[in-house]
């Protein structure tokens, strides 16, 4: 398959990725206001907005980081996006997985973090300082449960390639790692819930109970960029979340349908349980989901 | 050699001497005492340096009429501590007025002989 | 010849002479002594020199026409002639430096000095025991005259104790003699060996009082309170010529009648002689008034001598090299810190700041401490490498122990004093005078100091190839003597040689040996980059150059070294030039200190790990393979001494501060080279265990899991700092414990991951200690939170650090990542889950620091007084951003290092473990891309950028506070600036991790050792009575041991 193919696939998977990402994230939006006992917004509201932001004229910029900020971070998302393979046997779908494998994935969402945490910081507003701090605490501690999960599903594949994953998981939902290695899998689960950042893990994007930060500082066609990379980056990480511990998706509907209960599971807690201050959701990784996450390994030992 | 012989008496004289002049040394305060103390030490080191030298019935280590060079081996007293005590004794007087001179400048400075009071320097 | 009779003969007859000059001659007749110790010291000259040139033999001079026993008669052989030399010639110096107190006093000191000097000569010539005795009492009451040199109450009561002591301990011998006559009827030494005395009760006491006495006139510890007293009180001048030279002829005597004993009698002396060294230096850490430090000191030293004399008998052909190198060393350095301290006159070691004032002086002060200590290149050095060689040779190896117990607590006080002196403040001190009558003698030894230094490497094992490390020291000299040229100047020659250096080295070992390719390029090509940094300094810069290149040489040396020795000596080099660099930034004097401490302790276990190397194998450093007896000792003293310059956790305390109070392009030389010095020592100590064999080995399991918390709690710690260079500190505690724990898995992979680490860390620290140093040099405060918003100030400086944290953070594209993935496939394939995962977690700490230092730095508000302040110095931006196309080229291309490093590692670790399709990687596990990851990512990284401008290419650009603010505006950037203590939250829930216990550890380790000596030293309670008492126990304590 020759350069260009390859790229209009990539495109392809990008443009299905982005616009099931905005349908999934208003989706959440109405079940958590049903939830509330409201209405919600219309479902065709993100696409709206979408469009306002970029068509938006009135623009300010604090200086180059701060413009660097968003491609960053879309950089970030789409360039996970680059390396997932999305479906299994597809040759068509699985992007540029060829570069690296799951350990470049796991420190690639970093970019685009990083990338975001420098440009609000040049914005020069003191919460996007505090969110960051938050941010980049709580997911210190994420991270460990999550690292465990990966070296036990490294330990039970003998891979850290994603489609190797995804092979060995075929031929039933009795294979899926989430049957074979149930501790690995709540580890990472729960893990997951704070690398989305609901409830009880939002602290990080509620400096002050007010929407003040990098939200309000940056707007415009900024804003647009990053509204992009939340809907391609929550549907990619559930995707990555399905590739590894629920037997990965061989055609476009199976994705759609799995990253979708992923996705809600992080919702579903959220609109359940309270929200954590920041030094409760770092010590509460180091928990049960840091002891499952153990368990996982001496298993496997 | 029979316990009453006159060096036996002469080593444990000068090892009494000698013992005395260490408690002297060690006990008494005043710094004069612990000069004689000393005295009494080098006494004691000269008495036993000569008993050794003591032979019995034998005369002086010259050799003259009295001692021809031929006998002189078995009828002299050992010449060498001799020599030895007269070079201590010199030594012991030496070392016995510098330390006066010492106790004469202490004192000049303290009007003290106590030698607790010459404690500023320690540790 | 003159014959040696007529140094006593001609003393004689000068000092009666001078008794008739007339009453106003004081000058003529201390010229007239000058010019008499001057022909002695002429005379044991023609000596010395026919003995060790000619093929003179021993010669004995009978007297009075008889032969021994029934005259006294003198020797002159090899030794004796050395020893009367050396003392003449300090004799010679230390008249020279007494000349204007001797004038002063009158002529009769001007005799009694003379006397001194030759009853010392023949303590050392005679081999009659009676007139030894003879001639100790002379030196003792000459002594007792000289005291009085200086008139105060204090010296005065001190000489008088001594006079007590010396009574008592010439009694002693007195009685010893006597017996010994009565026992063998000799009184010639040579008699008394023949005797055999040990085999009768008496004639063993006899000996014991001979021996004890001369023991006890040597001042053991504790019976020396008396003899401390005297050499503190004293002018310098006489303390120095009774450490140097009373001592040598005593220890001379000594050695004469110790073969009288037996064996066991040489245990006895060796066995005291250590607890002095051990006893006294343990003590003297508590001093503050520098003679009376000087006097423990050389109580100390001198023990060590006396041990050493006792060790004759295992130390074999050695002894006589070792004996001498090690006393000479004491003699030069103590003759030198005494006439110092007359110099500068201060009371209390604090004020010896003021020796700042005359550099010189400084550097000779300096030279006498590293002397004492044993520090390359001196001699010393080579002889306590010989003795701690032999004593492992023949088994001892609980004295190499005990030998540099001791010699570790020399090191805390002298170290502390040097530290004193190079830091302190001295504005307040009181000038002082310089005389050249003083000077010149400390010049003379200072420089003998050297010359002896280089001479004493002829006779060590191992040093065949020595000229390859003494070229650059005399390179370094050179430059020292250049010191008055600007910096501009100096830092031109100080590169050029360097390149030249790494000229010749560089490109052989490429073929030869990669991992020293490697190491040699870090540390050469890093010492090129960091020196060019230093331009940015105006004026002379003294002092910078010499330690710098001393710590590259030393560097180079590790390097090059094929042998133990060559490591160590090389090691020391380097040891010494790092704390030089180090103690120069403006608050490092602690720092400095405990850097030294922990490198010298760690120093000595190597040197100990050595010894006991050598007595299996040889002195090569292959030697450390295939240890066949306690491999694990072994191997455990070398990872702890290695450890102490990496860092690792518990023996990590001296870096943070060390670190961040350097100067600014000290610290990455520091930081970013330095420190892998300790790696490739474990890599050397690795290499040598054996790959297969070590793979089970539990030092590497514990060493794994001591670099895994290592790396938690550096990088936890570095997210708590507010001071930028101290967070980059903690930082490279963080990285270096993952680079131990890399080395520890003992894989291909892991060693792939390793050297990554040690590659990339080397990269990125130097780029962000030269950024930030730059930054701190232009804003004059390490507090982050003093800082921000300076990216618009300083865009050159904020790349640097972008590019920086990307690569320390391990975040793709970057060559970070290329050791993130390493990391996990050798985690996994080795199994060292757990261990992994805290590796992981620190990782992710990293994150917290990392965007502290750029936030804090160059986000957020910028300050009022910084608006107008430049970018950095082009100095810094030339050698930063040659490292960051460094980074670039290792990211791009990772194949390219880590190809021939796979190749090299395979003899090691035979698996092939990881293979590569062009730039693929590839492993059991996974497989990564690192040029596609780079081009993926940069072409994205353009396409959306491009996307973003032509959307929003209008975009005003705001003011500063214009943010929306709940409508207010914020003026003050103070208020605004999020910076301090900005991982509150995460203190909170973590922080127990770095609370301080290795530091309180440590604090209250040297509290104890403080506290001990303080406890101890109280039995020095000044009193005549009771030091006498010291004696009689000792003496006692002594007898009731051996009989």
């Amino acid at each position: 398959m020759d350069i260009i193919n390859k790229l209009l696939f990539v495109l392809l998977g990008l443009f299905i990725i982005l616009n099931f990402g905005l349908f999934m994230g208003v989706s959440m939006r109405k079940i958590v206001a049903r939830v509330a006992r409201r209405n919600g917004v219309p479902f065709y509201q993100p696409w709206l907005d979408l469009i306002k932001l970029y068509g938006t004229r009135d623009q300010i910029s604090h200086g180059i980081m701060f413009y660097l900020g968003p491609v960053f971070r879309l950089s970030g998302g789409v360039g996970i996006f680059l390396f997932m393979p999305l479906i299994f046997g597809s040759q068509y779908f699985n992007n540029f997985s060829f570069a690296g494998d799951l350990v470049l994935i796991l420190y690639f969402q970093f970019f685009g973090m990083l990338g975001m945490a420098l440009g609000a910081g040049e914005g020069g507003h003191p919460y996007s300082a505090i969110g960051i701090s938050r941010g980049l605490s709580q997911f210190t501690t994420i991270e460990v449960p999550m690292t465990l999960a990966v070296i036990s599903l490294g330990i039970q594949y003998n891979t850290l390639s994603i489609s190797e994953i995804v092979a060995a998981q075929q031929g039933g939902f009795q294979n899926w790692t989430v049957f074979t290695n149930p501790f690995a899998t709540a580890a990472a689960m729960l893990s997951l819930l704070g690398a989305f950042g609901h409830s009880p893990f939002n602290l990080v994007k509620a400096p002050n109970e007010i929407p003040i930060g990098p939200p309000t500082e940056y707007h415009s066609t900024f804003l647009g960029v990053l509204q992009t990379n939340a809907a391609i980056l929550h549907v990619i990480e559930a995707v990555l979340f399905m590739n590894l511990f629920f037997g990965g998706a061989v055609n476009w509907f199976e994705l759609m349908l799995k990253s979708f209960l992923i996705y809600f599971w992080s919702v579903f807690v959220g609109v359940v349980f309270p929200r954590y201050r920041i030094e409760q959701s770092v010590q509460w990784f180091l928990k049960v989901p840091l002891l499952l996450g153990v368990i996982a390994i001496i298993i496997y030992m | 050699m029979s316990y009453f012989s006159l060096e036996y008496i002469a080593m444990i004289t000068g090892f009494l001497l000698i013992v005395l002049g260490i408690w002297a040394i060690l006990t008494y305060k005043n710094l004069l005492k612990i000069v004689i103390g000393f005295s009494l030490f080098d006494t004691g080191i000269n008495i036993i340096i000569v008993s050794i030298a003591y032979v019995k019935n034998s005369t002086a280590p010259i050799i003259d009429s009295a001692v021809s060079l031929k006998d002189a081996v078995n009828k002299i007293a050992d010449p060498v501590p001799q020599a030895l005590v007269l070079t201590s004794i010199v030594i012991g007087l030496g070392v016995t007025a510098l330390m006066l001179a010492y106790v004469l400048k202490l004192y000049q400075d303290k009007k003290t002989l106590d030698i607790e009071s010459f404690t500023d320097l320690k540790w | 010849m003159i014959s040696p009779i007529h140094i006593i003969s001609i003393s004689l007859g000068v000092a009666f002479a001078i008794g008739f000059l007339g009453k106003n001659s004081n000058k003529l007749s201390a010229v007239i002594m000058l010019l008499t110790i001057g022909i002695l010291t002429f005379i044991s000259a023609q000596w010395a020199q026919a003995f060790y040139f000619g093929n003179q033999e021993t010669v004995q001079i009978f007297t009075a026409g008889y032969k021994p026993p029934f005259s006294i008669n003198l020797q002159i052989g090899v030794s004796e002639s050395i020893i009367i030399l050396l003392i003449n010639s300090i004799g010679l110096l230390g008249g020279i430096y007494l000349f204007d107190t001797l004038v002063k006093t009158g002529k009769n000191a001007v005799v009694v000095y003379l006397i001194f000097i030759m009853s010392l000569n023949q303590v050392v010539l005679t081999q009659d025991i009676f007139n030894l005795f003879v001639f100790l009492e002379i030196q003792s009451i000459a002594t007792a005259g000289l005291i009085v040199l200086e008139r105060n109450r204090n010296s005065i009561s001190s000489g008088f104790k001594y006079m007590i002591a010396t009574g008592i301990i010439s009694s002693l011998l007195l009685i010893g003699i006597v017996f010994g006559y009565y026992f063998t009827g000799s009184l010639n030494i040579a008699d008394f060996i023949q005797a055999n005395m040990m085999l009768s009760k008496g004639g063993a006491v006899a000996l014991f009082l001979i021996l004890a006495s001369l023991l006890l006139e040597l001042k053991p510890f504790p019976a020396n309170g008396w003899a401390l007293d005297v050499y503190e009180s004293i002018k310098p001048g006489t303390s120095a010529m009774l450490s140097a030279a009373s001592a040598s002829a005593v220890l001379f005597a000594l050695y004469k009648v110790l073969p009288a004993g037996n064996p066991q009698t040489f245990e006895i002396v060796l066995g005291f002689g250590l607890i002095t060294f051990v006893g006294s230096n343990l003590l003297g850490i508590k001093q503050t008034n520098p003679q009376r430090l000087l006097g423990y000191s050389s109580v100390g030293q001198i023990g060590l001598i006396v041990a050493i004399l006792g060790m004759k008998p295992f130390l074999g052909e050695k002894f006589t090299f070792i004996a001498i190198a090690i006393f000479i060393s004491h003699f030069l350095a103590k003759a030198g810190l005494f006439w110092l301290s007359g110099i500068i006159k201060a009371d209390n070691i604090r004020d010896w700041a003021n020796l700042r004032k005359k550099p010189f002086l400084l550097v000779l002060f300096g030279t006498f401490v590293f002397t004492l200590i044993g520090f390359p290149p001196f001699p010393s050095f080579f002889g306590k490498w010989e003795l701690i060689m032999q004593l492992s040779q023949s088994g001892y190896w609980y004295l190499v122990g005990v030998i540099l117990l001791g010699s570790f607590f020399e090191g805390i006080y002298l170290f502390k004093w040097l530290g004193y002196a190079i830091k302190l403040d001295n504005v307040n001190l009181p000038e002082f005078n310089i005389n050249w009558k003083k000077i010149i003698p400390v010049a003379i030894v200072g420089v003998l100091t050297y010359l002896a230094g280089y001479y004493s490497s002829f006779f060590t094992t191992g040093t065949e190839h020595f000229e390859k490390f003494f070229v650059p020291l005399f390179f370094i000299a050179i430059l020292y003597f250049l010191d008055f040229l600007p910096n501009f100047v100096k830092n031109i020659i100080a590169i050029a040689g360097m390149s030249y250096y790494g000229y010749i080295l560089l490109p052989g070992l490429y073929e030869t040996d990669l991992l020293r390719f490697i190491f040699g390029a870090i540390f050469i090509v890093g010492g090129v980059l960091t020196l060019i940094a230093g331009f940015t300094y105006k004026g002379q810069r003294k002092g910078f150059h010499p330690a710098a290149l001393m710590m590259f040489a030393g560097l180079g040396g590790i390097i090059q070294a094929s042998n133990m020795i060559e490591f160590f000596f090389s090691w020391e080099m380097m040891t010494l030039g790092s704390y030089i660099l180090i103690i120069r930034g403006k608050k490092s004097m602690p720092h400095g200190l405990s850097y030294m401490l922990f490198s010298l302790a760690g120093a000595y276990l190597i040197l100990a790990a050595f010894g006991f190397t050598f007595s299996q194998n040889g002195i090569s450093l292959e030697a450390l393979k295939g240890l066949a007896f306690a491999p694990n000792l072994i191997y455990g003293l070398l990872a702890v001494g290695f450890m102490t310059k990496t860092a690792s956790l518990g023996l990590h305390i001296w870096l943070p501060g060390a670190h961040a109070e350097a100067e600014s392009d000290v610290s990455p030389m520091v930081s970013a080279i330095l420190l892998k010095a300790g790696v490739f020592g474990l890599i050397i100590l690795f290499l040598s265990m054996g790959a297969e064999a070590a793979g089970q080995n539990s030092i590497l399991y514990l060493l794994g899991w001591l670099g895994a918390i290592t790396a938690l709690v550096g990088n936890t710690a570095a997210s708590f700092q507010e001071d930028a260079k101290k967070l980059l500190a903690y930082s490279s505690i963080g990285q270096l414990g993952y680079i131990l724990f890399a080395f520890s898995i003992m894989t291909h992979l892991g060693w792939l991951a390793g050297f990554t680490y040690s590659i990339n860390h080397f990269l990125f620290k130097a780029v962000l200690f030269l950024a930030i140093g730059a930054v701190v040099l232009r804003l004059k405060t390490h507090n982050m939170y003093e800082m921000g918003g300076l990216i618009k100030r300083m865009p050159f400086a904020f790349i640097a650090v972008l590019i920086g944290i990307i690569t320390l953070s391990g975040v793709p594209p970057l060559s970070g990542f290329a050791g993130k993935w390493l990391f996990y496939n050798a985690v996994i394939e080795k199994g060292w889950y757990f261990q992994g995962t805290i590796v992981f977690f620190a990782g992710t700490i990293a994150f917290l620091y990392s965007f502290r230092l750029i936030h804090s730095i160059f986000l957020g508000q910028l300050k009022d007084n910084h608006r107008t302040v430049k970018d950095i110095s082009i100095w810094f931006i030339i050698p930063i951003y040659t490292l960051i196309i460094g980074i670039m080229i290792f990211s791009a291309r990772p194949d390219l290092i880590l190809k021939p490093i796979g190749n090299f590692l395979m003899p090691y670790f035979p698996t092939d473990a990881l293979s590569w399709t062009d730039t693929m990687a590839k492993t059991r596990l996974g497989y990564w891309d690192g040029t596609w990851v780079m081009i993926i990512i940069g072409i994205m990284f353009s396409l959306i950028f491009a996307w973003l401008f032509i959307l929003s290419r209008k975009a005003t650009k705001v003011e500063q506070f214009n943010i929306a603010y709940s409508g207010e505006r914020p003026e003050r950037p103070e208020t605004t600036h999020m910076a301090h203590n900005i991982y509150a939250g995460f203190n909170k829930a973590v922080g127990f991790i770095v609370t301080p216990n290795i530091s309180k550890f440590w604090a209250s380790a040297s509290e104890n050792l403080d506290g001990a000596a303080g406890y101890f030293r109280r039995i020095y309670n000044g009193n005549g009575q009771t030091y006498a008492l010291h004696i009689i126990i000792y003496t006692l304590a002594m007898y009731l041991m051996i009989f």
